[in-house]
């Protein structure tokens, strides 16, 4: 059984697809070429090696790097006498920046963490390195030797702080006097508050006492100025006039004289109130002389002590 | 006088703030119980119960030496030694001033050195020691003399009691003159009646006795002037005899007879122990 296809279906089949495949070929090559180019195949590399005793953690493909910029890359790593050869491909570019005795060291990126990284550390020399050339290497430093190192960096300082603490400790006795002696103080003022409270009320009353008792003085005194201002020009006419008029000015001057009678009387009260008044100003000033901070004004023994009297060093028989 | 009102003034407002509060709350309850107990003391002591003053101190110097208040300490030991020896236990007196005197360790004020040295100078002395008195009011005056306090004339009179009971009138009566003038100078009344009668005293032991008067005199004064009994008894008895050995009976019976009122007065008239008026 033969099946019938229409005339023409496939014609040029053939050249389309000659066309796919050189297409899918084209696209092939420009993605290899692409990696190729990535991966630096078209970039001319020059190796240079060094021997470490100790290869642990480095590894192929390692970048390695000049002032933190990668040049190259650990290219292999083979057995070699006295440790393990490491061979490193860098761009030919880079190998002027290279002096001679520049040298390579194992480290990582972020100190103590981070990847890791074959460092080319420059020397100072002018010729730069040789394509081929054998490097120096410094193997990276383990946590213990970064440890001995803090320690051997740390150990003054520390010795420093032990000797000042131990200054502090020394001198820990003075500063608990000091806060021991600052605790008493503060511990009376409250004490003292309340003493100087008091002292400043009745002060005022006292005051306040003295002014209005001040001012019935001087109002009796005037009213005695008045009554002998009053008098004296009668008594003074009266002795120019005539003999009546002294008996008179007699007369005002008996009344007068009672008159200041009364007013001594009336002062009398006054004083009182001012001895009582001194009284309890003394009573309150009393208080406060045994009040820090005013006690060390006053130079008086009444500290709360009872008399230190001579006389009981008198035997019993003779005194008592 | 206006500068101090300010002052106070500024020192009432600066202590009435908030932390004035924070220090009220500061107090401790020991503080306070030091407190009360010194007040309850001097009141017991001041009202003549003298058992309950010395319990009262005894406690105060408890607590002191509980919150290491050298001050406090000393104030209390002295005290107590005090009432220890108004209550007649001198060794109690003695045993109360240790707690200064045998203290190397607190750093007791000069002061409170001084005070503790003459009260221990002072009991040694009624007790009769009279080795020990020397000793401990040497100290004192050592102390007072480099600090210039106020217990010169004191001491002055327990060195002149010191002589004057070994035997050396003259002595005596150079330091309680002595003694007699720093007190005036410092209007000290209790010391110089004492510094007087030992004056008296003095005179009396160099066959003075005419002389001997006048001091006592003044003394007997001074002590009513201040109103302490004991001290008058004593005046009385000292001119009783003094007078007596004067050749004035009618004078010696009149002190004697007014001795004898205030001593029977003193223990509430049951009849007065006559001895201190009869020596």
């Amino acid at each position: 059984m033969s099946i019938a296809l229409p005339a023409g279906r496939f014609a040029g089949i053939v050249a389309k697809v000659n066309a796919f495949l050189l297409i899918a070929f084209i696209l092939v090559a420009a993605f290899l070429g692409l990696v190729a180019y990535k991966q630096g195949w078209f970039v001319h590399q020059s190796p240079v090696h060094f021997v470490t005793v100790n290869a642990l953690g480095i590894n192929k493909g390692m970048p390695v790097k000049l002032h933190g910029f990668t040049i190259g890359s650990v290219n292999d790593m083979e057995l070699a006498p006295g440790g393990v050869d490491v061979r490193l491909v860098i761009g030919s570019e880079y190998l002027g920046r290279i002096p001679q005795d520049s040298l390579a060291r194992h480290a990582r990126e972020a100190g103590v963490i981070g990847a890791s990284v074959i460092d080319i550390v420059p020397g100072k020399s002018q010729v730069a390195i040789a394509e081929g050339a054998q490097l120096s290497f410094e193997p990276a430093r383990g946590i213990n030797e970064i440890i001995d190192e803090f320690r051997r960096q740390a150990i003054p300082a520390f010795n420093e702080v032990k000797a000042a603490m131990t200054q502090v400790g020394r001198s820990g006795e003075d500063v608990t006097q000091i806060l021991e002696n600052l605790r008493k103080e503060v511990a009376q003022l409250p004490a003292t508050h309340r003493a100087i409270r008091q002292l400043v009320l009745e002060a005022s009353h006292a005051t306040a006492d003295l002014s209005q008792q001040a001012g019935a003085t001087l109002k009796a005194v005037e009213k005695v100025a008045a009554t002998v201002a009053q008098t004296i020009p009668a008594v003074s006419e009266k002795l120019v006039g005539s003999i009546e008029s002294i008996d008179a000015a007699a007369v005002q001057l008996k009344k007068t004289g009672e008159e200041a009678q009364l007013t001594l009387r009336s002062a009398r009260p006054l004083m009182e109130h001012s001895e009582v008044a001194a009284r309890e100003a003394g009573d309150v000033l009393g208080a406060a002389k045994r009040v820090w901070p005013l006690s060390d004004s006053f130079k008086e023994t009444s500290d709360g002590m009872l008399p230190i009297d001579s006389f009981e060093a008198e035997g019993k028989g003779r005194s008592r | 006088m206006r500068w101090l009102v300010v002052a106070l003034i500024f020192l009432a407002s600066g202590c009435g703030g908030g932390k004035a509060t924070v220090s009220a709350s500061s107090t401790s309850l020991a503080q306070s119980r030091l407190s009360q107990a010194e007040t309850r003391a001097a009141g017991f002591a001041k009202s003549g119960d003298y058992q309950n003053a010395a319990r009262q101190y005894g406690e105060a110097l408890r607590i002191a030496t509980t919150l290491e208040n050298a001050d406090a300490i000393a104030g209390n030991a002295i005290n107590l030694s005090v009432v220890q020896q108004w209550l007649g236990r001198d060794a109690d007196a003695r045993a109360a001033l240790d707690a200064v005197l045998a203290d190397p360790h607190t750093a007791f004020s000069e002061r409170r050195k001084v005070q503790a040295e003459l009260r221990r100078a002072i009991v040694e002395l009624s007790g009769g020691n009279i080795g020990a008195a020397v000793i401990w009011a040497g100290q004192a005056q050592s102390r007072c003399a480099a600090t210039s306090c106020e217990y010169a004339a004191a001491i002055l009179n327990v060195r002149a009691q010191i002589e004057l009971d070994s035997g050396r009138a003259a002595e005596a009566a150079q330091l309680a003159s002595g003694a007699a003038e720093r007190s005036r100078s410092s209007g000290n009344q209790a010391e110089t009646a004492n510094a007087l009668r030992t004056l008296g005293r003095t005179r009396h032991a160099q066959g003075q006795s005419a002389a001997a008067l006048e001091p006592l005199k003044a003394a007997l004064e001074i002590d009513r002037e201040i109103g302490d009994p004991r001290k008058i008894l004593a005046d009385l008895a000292d001119l009783s005899r003094i007078a007596d050995a004067a050749g004035n009976a009618a004078a010696a019976k009149d002190y004697r007879e007014r001795g004898l009122a205030v001593s029977r007065a003193m223990n509430g008239g049951r009849g007065a122990p006559e001895a201190s008026l009869t020596r």
